[in-house]
């Protein structure tokens, strides 16, 4: 019977052309807008590392004195300072843990003719690949030694490696970063976590880096940081050294943490560093202290999945809706208007149920249309995003469950609407429209 | 075949109640050829709708083919009707958008039939009241005589124990009406048992039975014709 009412679903529709186009289209915007607004959000709460989001943790640290202010919630700065990341590696080396800073460089080749371009860069420490499960196409990292002894070394991205070198094994080769020559250790996989959680300063979904340059090497080449530098407190600063010994918050700092115990200790380390820090003069608050946020604390401490993201899901439902709504109004008329057709199919046998499942396969069929016109319009929508707005291009594009919630949603939505039209077809006395033919 | 006993229809709207049927009792046999006559608004289609089963009533008994149908539910009563039963409308009641072959069939998708066995049934129908070769066409391109005859085709392709027509010859010129009640005439000869509202007393004389209904309620055609007979006596004395 199924397919008796699709075949008939299809003459209905093909029938009443302009009807059904109109129809297919509310149900498309109204997809299309709130398909729209979903995977924005989606995407936005979507973990971006779900294997590690429970032991992973950011470390943030009360350094600033009472005049000092951040805009977070509980005051406390997003970054730390350089002399903390330094310190508190050295003092807790059993635990693995990373610093690292958003820097960049103009990149040449040894080919004087290549064009050097600016890239954005990550001054980082071997545990960064370890911490965030970074794989290699080829190589590694640089060894630990050289997270103490710095050396030119240099981790570049499976995209970048395509760009400098067509692609292929390059481990060994070198490249000009800033005018000084790095060779390449490792060429790491393609890594694009959404939102870019280790570091939400500069863009939360922003493409990762793809070049990664040791940690110590700041010092050396004094590489400036490409995102914030949050001071509190008048400081000379002359030198770049001056910066290394400063107040300024600038450093990323992630801690791993494996388990509760773990924890609780790391826990009990950062409140004795506080206590000796403050004996040194620093950590003038009464507050003064660590803590430590797991990844989906650290995002939703951010706000990444902000409170207008969800009401924009929300007037998009509405919008959605309103289509419908519409579609209701379509449906009774055409449906009303067939009814003596209904009449005497009922006489010829059909009983409720079978006129109702008719309609509501033709229902159905108006919503898969629907789904996929509104699919369309979705990634047209995502589309414009993209290409108008600095950031979107990471964040608005659809993954493989939206691809498949567009047309659920919307033939469950149309069959909803259906639903009325369909009982009142059904439910109407057949000799009533016999008569009236 | 159909068996009603005391049967009332009564139509309520906000302003009046409308006794449709009252007090109504009809016996037809298997095999019989019943017209039905009586003034407009008298109830014939009321008791049609009831004896087709499109209607329910309130009160009274109704045997059909030996099943006491009063109190069966939506799907039950489709059931019957869609076995048992034919339609032949006034208006012909086709459905504008199906072609020939998929009007005819209408009744015998819902009856489950496999598709050959559709196939077979819709070209006999067909066949039967002469436009098998017409099976592609529409309803619209076709005169009404045949229109009503693919009507025909349709009630009969299920092939159902009990016909009911209302005025089928109603909205046709009198050659058409006379082809259409040869047809009938045939169908019945086959053993289907048929009743035939009509307002065409030369039609209604063909049949084997005539019954009248006046004021929702049977008129003992006999008693009516004697009485008739006896105030024209009168009148005439
Ligand atoms: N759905 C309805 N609601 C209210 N009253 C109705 C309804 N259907 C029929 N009636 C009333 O019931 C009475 C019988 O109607 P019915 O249609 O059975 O007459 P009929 O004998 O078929 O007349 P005609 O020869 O004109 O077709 C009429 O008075 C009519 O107005
Ligand atoms: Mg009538």
């Amino acid at each position: 019977m199924f397919f008796y009412y699709l075949k008939l679903a299809k003459k209905s529709l093909l029938q009443t052309p302009i009807t059904t186009a109109l129809m297919v289209l509310a149900i498309a915007l109204g997809i299309g807008v709130s398909m729209n607004a979903l995977t924005l959000n989606h995407v936005r709460s979507a973990n971006p590392i779900p294997e590690k989001s429970q032991q992973l943790f950011a470390l943030q640290l009360q350094t600033m004195n009472k005049i000092g202010t951040r805009h977070t919630y509980d005051d406390m700065p997003m970054q730390i300072t350089y002399q903390d990341a330094i310190n508190i590696q050295r003092m807790s080396s059993s635990t693995r843990q990373v610093a690292s800073v958003k820097t960049g460089f103009a990149i040449q080749m040894e080919d004087p003719d290549f064009a050097p371009i600016l890239q954005a860069a990550r001054a980082t420490q071997s545990t960064f690949f370890e911490m965030f499960n970074i794989e290699f196409l080829y190589g590694g990292s640089w060894s630990k030694a050289i997270d103490e002894s710095p050396d030119n070394q240099v981790v570049i991205a499976e995209e970048l490696n395509e760009k400098l070198f067509g692609g292929g094994d390059n481990i060994g080769k070198n490249i000009y970063l800033n005018q000084n020559a790095y060779r390449i250790v490792g060429i790491s996989k393609s890594w694009n976590p959404k939102p870019k959680f280790y570091d939400l300063n500069s863009g939360q979904f922003q493409r990762t880096e793809q070049i990664y340059v040791p940690f110590s090497l700041l010092p050396v080449h004094e590489y400036p940081s490409w995102g914030n530098n949050n001071g509190w407190g008048p400081e000379k600063i002359d030198t770049y050294q001056d910066k290394l010994n400063s107040e300024i918050m600038w450093i990323q700092y992630w801690v791993e943490l494996v388990n509760n115990t773990e924890k609780v200790d790391f826990k009990h380390f950062l409140s004795s560093y506080v206590q000796q820090q403050k004996k040194l003069g620093r950590f003038e608050r009464d507050d003064a202290r660590g803590t430590l946020r797991n990844v989906e604390e650290w995002l939703e401490y951010n706000e990444v999945v902000g409170n207008d993201s969800n009401i924009l899901v929300g007037i998009s439902f509405m919008f959605l809706a309103v289509c419908l709504i519409n579609t209701v109004g379509l449906l009774l008329a055409k449906f009303l208007k067939r009814a003596p057709e209904i009449g005497v199919r009922r006489a010829l046998g059909a009983n409720q149920a079978q006129v109702f499942l008719q309609h509501l396969v033709e229902v159905g069929v108006l919503g898969l249309l629907g789904g996929v016109l509104g699919l369309v319009i979705a990634n047209i929508g995502l589309l414009i995003l993209r290409n108008q707005f600095d950031g979107f291009d990471v964040l608005a594009t659809m993954d493989m469950s939206m691809f498949i919630a567009a047309p659920v949603i919307a033939i469950s939505a149309t069959i909803l609407s259906g639903l009325y039209p369909a009982w009142r077809v059904c439910t109407t006395l057949p000799s009533i429209h016999l008569k009236t033919q | 075949m159909l068996k009603m006993n005391n049967i009332n229809k009564i139509y309520r709207t906000d302003l009046v109640e409308t006794h449709a049927l009252s007090e109504f009792n009809l016996n037809v046999k298997e095999g019989e050829f019943v017209s039905v006559t009586g003034p407009s608004g008298s109830g014939k289609t009321t008791f049609l709708n009831l004896a087709g089963l499109l209607e329910s009533t309130s009160t009274g008994t109704y045997e059909l083919d030996g099943i006491n149908v009063v109190g069966l539910n939506d799907k039950q009563l489709s059931k019957i009707r869609n076995e048992k039963i034919g339609f032949i409308f006034q208006g012909f009641n086709l459905i504008p958008d199906l072609n020939l072959f998929e009007n005819v069939d209408v009744p015998l998708r819902y009856r489950g039939f496999n598709s050959k066995e559709r196939k077979e049934r819709i070209e006999n129908a067909l066949e039967q009241v002469g436009l098998a070769a017409r099976m592609k066409h529409l309803p619209s391109q076709l005169s009404g005589g045949q229109q009503q005859r693919v009507a025909i085709a349709r009630a009969l392709a299920g092939t159902p124990r009990f016909l009911l027509a209302d005025e089928p010859t109603g909205n046709l010129d009198s050659l058409m009406a006379r082809q259409v009640m040869e047809l009938l005439e045939d169908i019945n000869k086959s053993g289907t048992t048929i009743v035939m509202v009509t307002h065409d007393p030369d039609l209604a004389r063909r049949a084997e039975r005539n019954i009248q209904i006046v004021d929702g309620q049977v008129c003992d055609f006999t008693l009516y014709q004697n009485n008739k007979a006896a105030t024209e006596h009168a009148i005439s004395a």
